[in-house]
């Protein structure tokens, strides 16, 4: 069964010969056919160009080229990265059919390293929110239970992954929003050091956390996928000219004698007993694979949220100045007045959330409140790295809940922003901080629904993170959802009321 | 701390403006709610102590590396003017902003 297949498996085999691109090529776009109808997880797709780019590759293939490392492999992309000649709106109605005239810089990567692109995924819009419910296209469905969400923002990514229509997406993490999908799906998700991976492309929202990483259905092909996103890339000023290390065979190097931290101010109130226990679960099971465990405090945890929403939203209002109707997208203009033009257009283009974000952002960086809001929440930043820095003294990584609670039911918290913006708790203080992290599955909950476990590494020591999430793989080896749950039914998704 | 009075309808009414974003007066008022309760609850930052923390706006590691001052090629015009909304004379057209005076409206 091709869908079965985690990415390294299904690369290795067409470089061999054993299967062809164009077979896995038809394969998903049977799987997208037949379920995406029920779950949502594209906004767009191309079986033409996916056929085409899998013959190109069995082609090469035939003229005895070498192939790249993701040869056949389907990589759905977030509706956030730029794709040339492909709709790209991130999720927005500001962007309804704009089509970039340029690849992002992580997609000309795929590309060249002989990847499949099916199509772009849904999400929350601009990547501000939870749940995929702020889509201006309606949410994506949980394929282990339809009812809920599959988190976000990179919601259509986890789907496409968790549904095996796709052995591995892109997504971006602003303040969770690859680890805790991934962590609501059974997925592996993470995000890289901010800098690792190139934004070039990468429609912003809060451009000092912004950061694109994988999604797969095994850690060795999100390790294999990073391997072929990460590094230098002169078009971005903030991407590091680090040497990129090898995560796959990371991936194969036993975890005895790390250090591994657990901190106590991510097991407090709020955390749903069930994730606690399927957390305490994995934290003995890397216990058990010879890792000494030890308590770390970070003190500043409990502000993390706070800080986050003005930081993020200040760096949005400003990012998301560039969308008044000019040059692409959508404008509404009466008459002939310019600041009313950019006025309408942005009050018709953007959906409730992010007028929220724009106004929060502009706010906290206006005259008279700067200092008091932005500015402080700037320090507390800086003391939210410091007691990271004081913690990886001790330990050589983190480990901790992805989310407070298994995915929630769609429309549970769309009354309530900061219920939303709270179960990003234990994501925001890596995002705010600028670590590595990454959501792995660990024990189910009592339904059967997923629980992810968090681990965080030091600043560029994503290595270590992929040795501790092979580990605990090796002991919760996650299953895809069972296809009758989710299988066709009728109705789309979109015709699931939304808010 | 300076006080922080509690948002009101005229400060979002600013505060939109300055965004350039046309609200309808009920989602202004709708907004003006829900910016309160999110502030409301941020306002919870001023318990920390944060005397000595340096004000910090990026997490980046080590300098960043400079490139070469190359020129390479860019989006063609014609596709750099595919996707805008109304084209004059191969340049983005908008309402006019400056008068025949040469004074910005």
């Amino acid at each position: 069964m091709i869908e079965t297949l985690g990415v390294s498996a299904l690369a290795d085999k067409v470089q061999r010969g054993e299967i062809k691109a164009v077979e896995i090529a038809e394969l998903t776009i049977a799987r997208v056919a037949r379920h995406d109808p029920s779950l949502h997880a594209f906004l767009a797709t191309s079986p033409d160009a996916l056929l085409a780019q899998a013959r190109a590759v069995d082609d090469r293939r035939a003229a005895g080229k070498t192939l790249g490392a993701l040869a056949g492999v389907p990589v759905a992309l977030k509706d956030a990265l730029c794709t040339r000649g492909m709709t790209t709106t991130s999720g927005s109605r500001i962007l309804e059919g704009y089509v970039p005239p340029y690849d992002a810089t992580v997609v000309t990567r795929l590309r060249a390293a002989d990847a499949l692109l099916p199509g772009k995924t849904n999400m929350d819009e601009f990547a501000m929110g939870s749940s995929t419910e702020h889509s201006a296209y309606g949410p994506s469905l949980n394929p282990w239970d339809v009812e809920r969400s599959p988190g976000g923002s990179s919601g259509g990514s986890a789907v496409a992954v968790a549904a095996r229509m796709t052995a591995a997406a892109l997504g971006s993490d602003t303040g969770g929003s690859i680890r805790q999908p991934a962590a609501f799906t059974g997925t592996v998700g993470m995000k890289p050091t901010y800098g690792r991976v190139s934004r070039y492309g990468l429609i912003a929202f809060a451009s000092s956390l912004d950061q694109v990483g994988p999604f797969a259905n095994d850690v060795r092909g999100a390790a294999r996928v990073l391997e072929v996103i990460a590094g230098r890339d002169p078009r971005d000023a903030t991407s590091l000219d680090a040497p990129v290390d090898r995560y796959e065979s990371a991936c194969d190097a036993s975890p005895r004698g790390l250090r591994v931290g657990v901190p106590e101010e991510y097991f407090g109130e709020g955390l749903d007993p069930e994730v606690e226990q399927s957390v305490r679960g994995a934290i003995r099971a890397l216990e058990g694979e010879g890792c000494s465990v030890r308590k770390v405090s970070l003190p500043h945890t409990r502000h993390a949220i706070a800080t986050y929403y003005v930081i993020a939203a200040a760096e949005a209002s400003s990012n998301l100045a560039r969308f008044d109707g000019v040059r692409y997208g959508l404008r509404v203009e009466h008459g002939k007045d310019l600041k009313r033009m950019y006025g309408d257009t942005r009050d018709a283009g953007f959906g409730r959330e992010v007028k929220r974000r724009v106004l929060l952002g502009t706010f906290v960086l206006s005259a008279g409140y700067y200092d008091a809001y932005y500015l402080k929440a700037e320090k507390v930043r800086a003391l939210l790295r410091r007691d990271f820095e004081r913690a990886f003294a001790d330990v050589d990584a983190i480990v901790c809940p992805t989310a407070p609670s298994v995915a929630f039911k769609l429309g549970e918290k769309m009354s309530d922003p900061l219920a939303m913006y709270r179960s990003d708790v234990f994501t925001l203080p890596a995002s705010l901080a600028g670590l590595p992290a990454m959501s792995v599955p660990s024990a189910p909950g009592k339904a059967g629904l997923p629980i992810g476990t968090q681990i965080l590494t030091p600043w560029l020591k994503e290595t270590a993170l992929f040795t501790l999430g092979a580990a605990l793989e090796r002991h919760f080896k996650s299953a895809a959802p069972p296809e009758p749950r989710w299988g066709p039914r009728p109705g789309r998704a979109g015709d699931v009321p939304s808010t | 701390m300076p006080t922080r009075p509690r948002l009101d309808r005229a400060q979002i009414d600013h505060v939109a403006k300055l965004a350039a974003l046309s609200l309808t007066d009920q989602e202004a008022d709708a907004l003006t709610g829900d910016l309160g309760s999110i502030l409301a609850y941020v306002d919870e930052l001023d318990q920390v102590d944060t005397s000595g923390a340096l004000p910090t706006a990026s997490m980046q590691q080590g300098p960043s590396a400079w490139r070469e001052d190359e020129i390479l090629p860019g989006v063609p015009h014609d596709e750099a003017l595919a996707q805008a909304p109304r084209t004059a004379d191969g340049a983005f057209a908008v309402p006019a902003f400056v008068d025949p005076h040469g004074s910005a409206k």
